[in-house]
C-alpha cells in the first residue's frame, strides 16, 4: 500500500469501465507502462503489474485503510486471479456433504444471503463472491477465499446473531462484512463442485429449479466471469476454453424463488435434498 | 440481405461446441449467441466464404427440408448474426 494521494488525471481514456445500473461510474480500467491502473473514483487507485504478480494500492486521503483493503479483496483480487489464468466468478459457495454448491448471479440476486443462510445453519461457506473454480480430478473444485460475508442490513437482521464479529465499515457501501466464527462457519479447504445454481431475479411466485443445457451454462458462466483485460484476446480465448470445459459438467441449474427471508429455510431444504442426489446425467 | 451475399467471420469471434449446441462469442464486444445443430452447420459453411445460396445448396444435400424454408432460415440467421456483429456481409449484387 502506498501513501494516500489525490487521484491525478489519466492521459488516456479507460479501455473499460464498470458502472452501476443507475449509470454511476464504479471502476475505470486503464493501461499504463505495460500494466494496469484500476481507479475507483474518490476512493483508491490500484496499480497492477503487467504479469499481475504485484499490486500497489493508493488510497485517496480520508479513505480508511479498511476501505482500501475491502476494495482489494472484493474487486482487485478476483481480477488479478483472472489475469493469472484462474477461473473467477461472481458466485458464492457453501459446503454440502463432501462437496460444494455454488450460487451464481449479479449483485442483488441473493448469493451472499444464501451463503450466510447456510453458514449460520451448519453448512460452512467457502466464499460470498469471487469464487475460484479449478479443474480437479475428473471434475472441478471450488476454492475458499476470504473468510467473510458481506450483507445488506435486511439480510443481517434476518440471519446474523447480534454478537457476530464484523469488519470496520467502509466508505462506499452500507453493506456490513461479517467475519467467520463459530456462528458463521467457514470451510478453509477446496471442495469438489457438485452443483451450480444460477439465480433468477426473484420474479417467480414459487421455487423453480431446472437443469440448464451446456450451451446455456457456458453463456451464464461467461456473463458472470471476472476478467481484468477484456481486450486481451489470447487470454479471453483461453478463458472461453476453460469455461466450456466447466459447462460440460452435468451439474448446472437455474434456481429462482420469491425473495422472502421467512422462506429461506425451505429453500435451503430443497437445495440440500437436490445437491445430495446422485449426479443428474439425464439430457434435457 | 440477399442469397447472393457472402459472409465472413471476424477474427475476434470464437465458437465452442458444448453438448449438441454451438456458442459464439465476440471477444471484443462480449456479445454471445447460441446455435442449434442446424444453425451450427450454417455457421460452419459461412466460414468457408460461400454465398448464402451456395450454403443452402449444400444444406439441401444434408437435410430433408424445402428450399424455401431453408433460404428463409438462412437469411434470418444471417441477419441476426450481422446485427450482432458476429459476421460481416459482402454483397456481390
Amino acid at each position: 500500500m502506498d501513501r494516500a494521494r489525490r487521484q491525478a488525471p489519466v492521459a488516456t481514456p479507460p479501455f473499460h469501465t464498470w458502472v452501476f445500473p443507475d449509470g454511476t461510474l464504479w471502476t475505470e480500467f486503464h493501461r499504463n507502462d505495460g500494466g494496469y491502473l484500476l481507479r475507483f473514483p474518490q476512493l483508491a487507485d490500484f496499480q497492477v503489474a503487467a504479469d499481475a504478480r504485484t499490486v500497489t494500492g493508493v488510497p485517496v486521503p480520508e479513505v480508511s485503510e479498511g476501505t482500501t483493503q475491502h476494495l482489494y479483496l472484493n474487486q482487485i483480487l478476483p481480477l488479478v486471479l483472472s489475469k493469472l489464468g484462474k477461473l473467477v466468478f461472481h458466485a458464492s459457495a457453501v459446503e454440502i456433504g463432501a462437496g460444494a454448491v455454488a450460487f451464481v448471479g449479479e449483485s442483488g440476486r441473493g448469493k451472499s444471503t444464501l451463503a450466510a443462510s447456510f453458514a449460520v445453519s451448519g453448512c460452512r461457506f467457502l466464499t460470498d463472491d469471487g469464487l475460484v473454480v479449478e479443474p480437479s480430478g475428473e471434475g472441478f473444485a471450488a476454492l475458499p477465499s476470504h473468510p467473510s460475508i458481506r450483507l445488506w442490513d435486511d439480510s443481517e437482521a434476518a440471519l446474523i446473531p447480534p454478537a457476530a464479529r464484523r469488519a470496520p465499515p467502509v466508505h462506499y457501501t452500507t453493506k456490513a462484512r461479517f467475519l467467520a466464527d463459530e456462528n458463521l462457519a467457514f470451510c478453509e479447504t477446496p471442495r469438489p463442485l457438485r452443483r451450480v445454481y444460477f439465480l433468477g431475479d426473484g420474479g417467480s411466485t414459487r421455487l423453480e429449479l431446472h437443469r440448464l443445457s451446456p450451451a446455456e451454462t457456458l453463456l451464464e458462466w461467461v456473463k458472470h466471469s471476472f476478467l481484468l483485460d477484456i481486450e486481451e484476446l489470447p487470454r479471453l480465448a483461453s478463458h472461453f476454453d476453460q469455461v466450456a470445459a466447466l459447462a460440460k459438467q452435468p451439474i448446472h441449474y437455474r434456481l429462482d424463488y420469491p425473495r422472502r427471508f421467512e422462506d429461506l429455510a425451505a429453500v435451503r431444504q430443497v437445495i440440500l435434498a437436490h445437491a445430495r442426489e446422485e449426479h443428474d446425467d439425464r439430457c434435457n | 440481405m440477399q442469397l447472393t451475399d457472402t459472409t465472413t467471420i471476424p477474427p475476434q469471434v470464437m465458437t465452442r461446441t458444448v453438448g449438441n449446441e454451438m456458442v459464439i462469442l465476440d471477444l471484443a464486444s462480449g456479445t454471445y449467441f447460441g446455435l442449434d445443430p442446424v444453425g451450427a452447420r450454417i455457421w460452419a459453411l459461412m466460414g468457408e466464404g460461400r454465398t448464402l445460396a451456395e450454403i443452402c445448396d449444400q444444406m439441401l444435400e444434408e437435410y430433408e427440408v424445402t428450399r424455401e424454408a431453408l433460404e428463409a432460415d438462412a437469411l434470418r440467421l444471417a441477419g441476426e448474426l450481422e446485427a450482432q456483429g458476429l459476421i460481416r456481409v459482402r454483397s456481390d449484387s
